[in-house]
């Protein structure tokens, strides 16, 4: 009997070797361990054997059993990687196929810059306030220290809603809500859309303005400086400089224009540089010191006399920033809604 | 504003002392900024004087000649010339290889037709002499051959061009720039004496000044004996360097006076002043006036007017009238020399449109103190040019001259400015600036009394006096110091401004993360294209650049879509763009018809922040056509869930076209009426309509000409930001359940009037409280199901947060749910 379970047993592993595929695996385990398996009808006939026999043949015949399984096991595992080599030696994608991408949003640049002159000053203690657009004459020049017909008015050229009523040429009039409302100390940031009845390559009707405002007790001009400094080098570079220049504007005295460093010509000016035609310096900035007309409008007059209350103020365009560091060759671009413009930011 | 060097530096002693780049750099420095220098030797280098020696046909060309010119010394050279006007022996102008002309022409040796020319003979249009020229220039018999042309011309001067503030009316004289220049390099202005006249006198004309303020003071000179004639050529040019045109010597030198010492003033033919005197006195209305550039204007009744005894012989400030203009047979002047109110001068001047260089000098003030010696000077050069004899002069004035006094403490400068300046230096420049400083001797470190000058009106605080020892010291000795932070920031609990901002900025935000671009478009455009979409604005410009810039925008919407077809008119090979634009920014609204202030803050015109947008084309940016797909409603509808969610709002609901109850006259009904009506929802923020959202109307679509389906929404910002999740507030965590949920699929059969989210909230509301959620997962309309009906696969799923569920009571609530479907919606079980 044991050299039937032998001949049996070897003849399996002979089989199981050579099978080719899972199927046929399968008909050699039933041939052999099924019920009406060859191994398994010699054990049937176990009965007949003596009882001194009978535990060398069921070891004989269990050591065939686990044989035959383990051999089972690796030629299944043989056959199923070599099944796994040909499907996988069949799939193939091209690679360089486009990929399936889903939209990608953009902010617009002004929105951005805006975004990050914001932060910059937030830093140092400013905070952000708006206001309308459309605004009272009274609110945009009177009280900015322009009344009627001062030649000042001519530097912005201003649409009229009605009487008494214009689109805001620039921010200033938010500043003059915000210190009627409340009390000093003052430290805010007003941005948002101005417009000037100006339209050509480099003015447009509609354009962004950030200005700034501090006032507290013994503000000097010196924190101003200072204050444009640390924005200018967030924004520009930490090697940025600046240069303020006596200016002329109705809300501030003194008055200052300001400009940075050029960021292309960082270590020497080229005479042919695009972005400050050779000059080494980029005009972004109007800046001074708060006009005492201001704080006698906005109901801070006796403390301006009495507590040497003072401050300073200045104003950015935001496009001109923009165009700076995003390279942007035409201001038109910004308002023509094109997504081929969008998209890229 | 043009100053002459030469001319500046016969005030100044400059020469030696700095270039005119140098001088322009310092002024610059000093807030007189120089926009550009104008040399007049700019592309004269390389031209000379040379004579003709020998003219010889050309052997090619028969209208060119060949001419051997000499410099005087060295070999002739022989020049290609197409002129004809020139003979041997002239005298013209040589440009030599390497000159690059006023006109942009470079000089090359080259041959011409085969001959060799070494230069060219300049004709005056070229060196941009004149407009136009025959021939080439023929320079005088007298002319020194091998000269710079620059030189024999006089062309050695060099022209400053300034942009001015609008607060230095005192610079826009030669002599006011020299006096800056003066304080600026520490040099003392000079000018030739001026012999005062006697203003104590009687006139032939009678000086009357009516308007009280308007006009304070007038001087006037009355000079017999003068002959009208041309100009002498060192004033025709100097005038002509400064942009003026030379009339005759005597309105020359009331044009030369103005450029140097700032004043306007103007002179009359004496005898066309009828009934003896010159009134002042403010226009009748209707009145009409004659003015020197030949135009009749009618005066409105608010302006002053210069008249004689009969009628209006000048805009006082602005122009003279033609009547009484000096002509060539004149012969006897009357001058005046007035002061007027500079707003008054500038409303005039706009009002006829004339802003005439007198008119700019007018409106921004100019030193009261000076007419006695501006009138003094005008005869002097009046005399001087054009003959004839002073005979009397008079000067009428209302009240005097008060100079204002500022009161500042020495260490107010150093303290304000935040820069080194001690007492005694800011004291020594306002010296330099003319300014008295008066000292209370007796107390050091005492406030001072400071009076500025006459002729510096823009100095009357202490800032403006700040703001000159920092310009004169240099803005850049100012030092760079942080301020101090003196109280906390905003709260963003407390300021709603700030809450706002970072709402604006999430829904930016959120819009981009969902694959939205943000355009920015102006906040107006045309009434005709607002028309397009059915809707007008109520706030439009009095004055706008063009009809395009007129109409304030109710929506942006009609924007939105302009910015779409704008884009699809680019194609990217036979592909239209894909549009996934979004805005947000205020939208005007006016209740009144007409907009007026009322009182100093409100403008009636209320500003409410709108979020819209548009979308078209493709639902993924990349990949295979085939594998795309177009967009549709669910994806406009995604765009607007996911902004709801991540903004946290609640109580916005949505609901179809059919339920609307927004009709004719409502604010919104235009926005409405541009949707596809089974293709859009009504937005409902509470009670209130917020917006609308769905496929552009097709037919709107077509008159449009639109390439592709285009689904718009807009949403009013400012009511979602109310319902909104305030920006302080974080989102609360959700738990969920740890035991495992129990889902059911239904495959139903239900009428098409049935609305999905019925069938999903009568399931839910049935199921409680194990069915937690409910979701349609599948929508079937066609011939696997009869006509009118729709099989709706639903999935709901059950659980419970603290126990595991048992089959039984999934299989309950299952059943309820079945029951209410049945009863509440008709809904059966598809077999």
């Amino acid at each position: 009997m044991i050299e039937k379970l032998d001949a049996i047993g070897s003849q399996a592993l002979k089989d199981l070797e050579t099978a080719a595929s899972l199927d046929r695996l399968e008909q050699v385990r039933i041939s052999v361990l099924g019920k009406k398996g060859a191994l398994s009808e010699v054990l049937k006939s176990l009965g007949a054997v003596s009882a001194e026999e009978r535990p060398k043949i069921g070891a004989v015949a269990n050591e065939w059993k686990r044989k035959i399984d383990a051999a089972l096991e690796l030629r299944k595992a043989q056959l199923d990687k070599a099944a796994l080599d040909v499907q996988l030696a069949q799939e193939r994608v091209d690679i360089s196929l486009p990929a399936r991408t889903p939209h990608r949003g953009a902010l617009h640049p002004i929105t951005q810059t805006t975004q990050r002159i914001i932060q910059v000053f937030s830093r140092i203690g400013f905070d952000v306030v708006t206001g309308p657009e459309v605004e009272t004459d009274y609110l945009n020049f009177e009280a900015a220290n322009i009344p009627a017909d001062h030649p000042a008015r001519d530097m912005q050229d201003t649409f009229f809603m009605g009487p008494g009523v214009v689109l805001r040429t620039h921010t200033t009039s938010v500043q003059m809500r915000m210190m009627r409302a409340q009390s000093w100390p003052v430290r805010i940031l007003c941005p948002g859309a101005v417009y000037r009845s100006d339209s050509d390559a480099t003015h447009s009707p509609m354009f962004h303005q950030i200005e700034g405002l501090w006032v507290d007790q013994n503000v000097k001009m010196s924190d101003l400086k200072g204050t444009l400094l640390f924005f200018a080098q967030e924004l520009f570079g930490a090697d940025a400089k600046i240069r303020l220049r006596p200016s002329y504007f109705p809300f501030v005295e003194p008055g200052a224009e300001v400009d940075v460093s050029c960021f292309q010509c960082r270590t020497k000016i080229s005479p042919t540089c695009r972005v400050c035609k050779g000059s080494g310096w980029l005009e972004i900035l109007g800046a001074g010191m708060v006009h005492p007309r201001l704080f006698d409008v906005a109901g801070y007059g006796e403390d301006y006399r009495s507590k040497n209350l003072t401050g300073f103020a200045f104003g950015l365009g935001i496009e001109r920033i923009a165009m700076l560091l995003y390279g942007i060759p035409d201001l038109r671009l910004m308002f023509q809604g094109d997504v081929r413009f969008l998209n890229q930011f | 504003m043009r100053i002459s060097w030469n001319w500046l530096s016969e005030m100044v002693d400059l020469k030696g002392v700095v270039t005119p780049e140098k001088l322009a750099e310092i002024l610059t420095s000093r807030g007189l900024e120089v926009e550009g220098i104008e040399r007049q030797d700019q592309g004269f280098g390389k031209v000379i004087t040379a004579q003709i020696l020998e003219r010889l046909p050309h052997p090619q060309a028969d209208r060119l000649s060949i001419c051997n010119v000499t410099l005087g010394t060295g070999e002739p050279l022989q020049i290609v010339c197409g002129a004809q006007n020139m003979k041997v022996g002239d005298k013209v102008a040589l440009a030599q290889v390497g000159a690059a002309l006023p006109n942009g022409m470079k000089i090359d040796t080259g041959k011409i037709r085969g001959v060799i020319s070494n230069g060219m003979l300049c004709s005056e249009e070229e060196l941009c002499l004149k407009d136009s020229a025959e021939g080439i220039l023929i320079l005088p018999e007298s002319t020194p051959v091998g000269r710079p042309l620059a030189e024999v011309l006089g062309r050695n001067d060099a022209i400053l061009v300034f942009k001015l503030t609008a607060n230095r009316g005192d610079c826009m004289s030669h002599w006011g720039m020299a006096r800056e220049i003066g304080a600026a390099l520490g040099l003392k202005p000079k000018r030739a004496a001026i012999p005062l006249l006697d203003f104590k006198g009687k006139t032939p004309v009678t000086i009357q000044l009516e308007a009280g303020d308007l006009a304070p003071q007038f001087y006037g000179c009355y000079i017999e004996g003068v002959k009208i004639g041309p100009s002498p050529a060192w004033l025709v040019k100097r005038l002509e360097a400064l942009g003026s045109r030379s009339i005759n010597n005597v309105v020359d030198a009331s044009n030369l006076l103005m450029l140097e010492l700032g004043h306007p003033t103007h002179a009359y033919d004496a005898d066309q002043i009828k009934g003896g005197r010159i009134r002042v006195r403010l226009a009748k209305p209707g009145e009409r006036l004659k003015l020197l550039d030949a135009q009749t204007i009618t005066l409105a009744g608010t302006e002053l007017v210069i008249s004689d005894g009969e009628r209006a012989v000048g805009l006082a400030g602005v122009m003279g009238g033609e009547d009484s203009e000096v002509r060539p047979q004149t012969t006897r002047l009357f001058l005046e020399c007035a002061e007027f109110n500079p707003v008054q001068v500038r409303r005039a001047a706009f009002k006829h449109q004339r802003r005439t260089d007198a008119a700019q000098r007018f409106e921004k003030g100019l030193d009261p103190s000076a007419l006695g010696l501006v009138t003094s000077r005008l005869a002097q050069l009046i005399v001087e040019l054009a003959g004839g004899k002073v005979i009397s002069a008079s000067a009428v004035q209302l009240g005097g001259q008060t100079r204002k006094n500022i009161t500042v403490q020495p260490q107010y400068f150093q303290d304000f400015l935040g820069m080194q300046v001690s007492p005694e230096k800011a004291e020594q420049i306002l010296l330099d600036l003319d300014c008295d400083v008066f000292k209370a001797e007796a107390q050091q470190g005492s406030a001072w009394t400071v009076t500025a000058p006459t002729y510096r009106l823009d100095l009357s605080i202490k800032e403006d006096l700040a703001e000159e020892i920092a310009r004169t010291l240099g803005y850049d000795k100012i030092s760079a110091t942080i301020p101090k932070l003196t109280s906390a920031p905003q709260s963003i609990y407390t300021a709603a401004s700030a809450s706002r901002m970072a709402l604006l900025n999430l829904t930016k935000e959120t819009l981009k993360a969902l694959g939205l671009a943000e355009t920015i478009g102006f906040a107006f455009t045309s009434k005709a294209w607002l028309a397009k979409f059915g809707m007008a604005s109520t706030a439009t410009v009095i004055n706008p650049l063009s009809e395009e810039h007129e109409a304030l925008v109710p929506s942006l919407i009609p924007t939105l879509v302009k910015n779409a077809l704008d884009c699809w008119r680019h194609h990217f090979g036979s592909e239209a763009l894909p549009i996934r634009l979004f805005e947000l920014r205020p939208t005007f609204h006016s209740a009144k018809p007409e907009i007026c202030a009322t009182g100093e803050m409100e403008t009636g015109v209320e500003e409410r922040w709108k979020l819209s947008f548009a979308i078209s084309g493709p639902r993924w940016a990349g990949g295979l056509q085939n594998e795309q797909g177009e967009l549709d409603f669910f994806d406009a509808k995604a765009i607007l869930e996911k902004l709801l969610e991540s903004l946290g709002a609640r109580g916005v609901r949505f609901q179809p076209q059919s339920a609307s109850r927004v009709a004719a006259g409502h604010p919104l009904f235009a926005l409405k009426e541009l949707l596809h009506p089974g293709k859009s929802i009504e937005i409902l923020a509470g009670k209130d309509v917020a917006g609308y959202l769905g496929l552009l109307h097709p037919g709107k679509s077509r008159e449009l000409k639109a390439q592709a389906a285009l689904w718009i929404g807009e949403i009013d910002w400012d009511m979602l930001s109310k319902l909104s999740r305030p920006v302080y507030e974080s989102k609360p965590f959700k738990s969920w359940s740890e035991f495992p949920p129990i889902g059911r699929d239904f495959a139903l059969l239900v009428k098409d009037d049935v609305t999905a989210d019925k069938i999903t909230q009568v399931a839910l509301k049935a199921g409680k409280p194990l069915a937690k959620v409910a979701k349609i997962f599948d929508v079937y309309r066609g011939s696997q199901v009869s006509e009118g009906m729709t099989s709706v696969a639903v999935r709901v799923i059950f659980y419970e947060e603290t126990r595991s569920l048992q089959e039984a009571e999934a299989e309950a609530a299952s059943t309820q749910i079945l029951e209410a479907w049945k009863k509440e919606l008709g809904v059966v079980l598809r077999s």
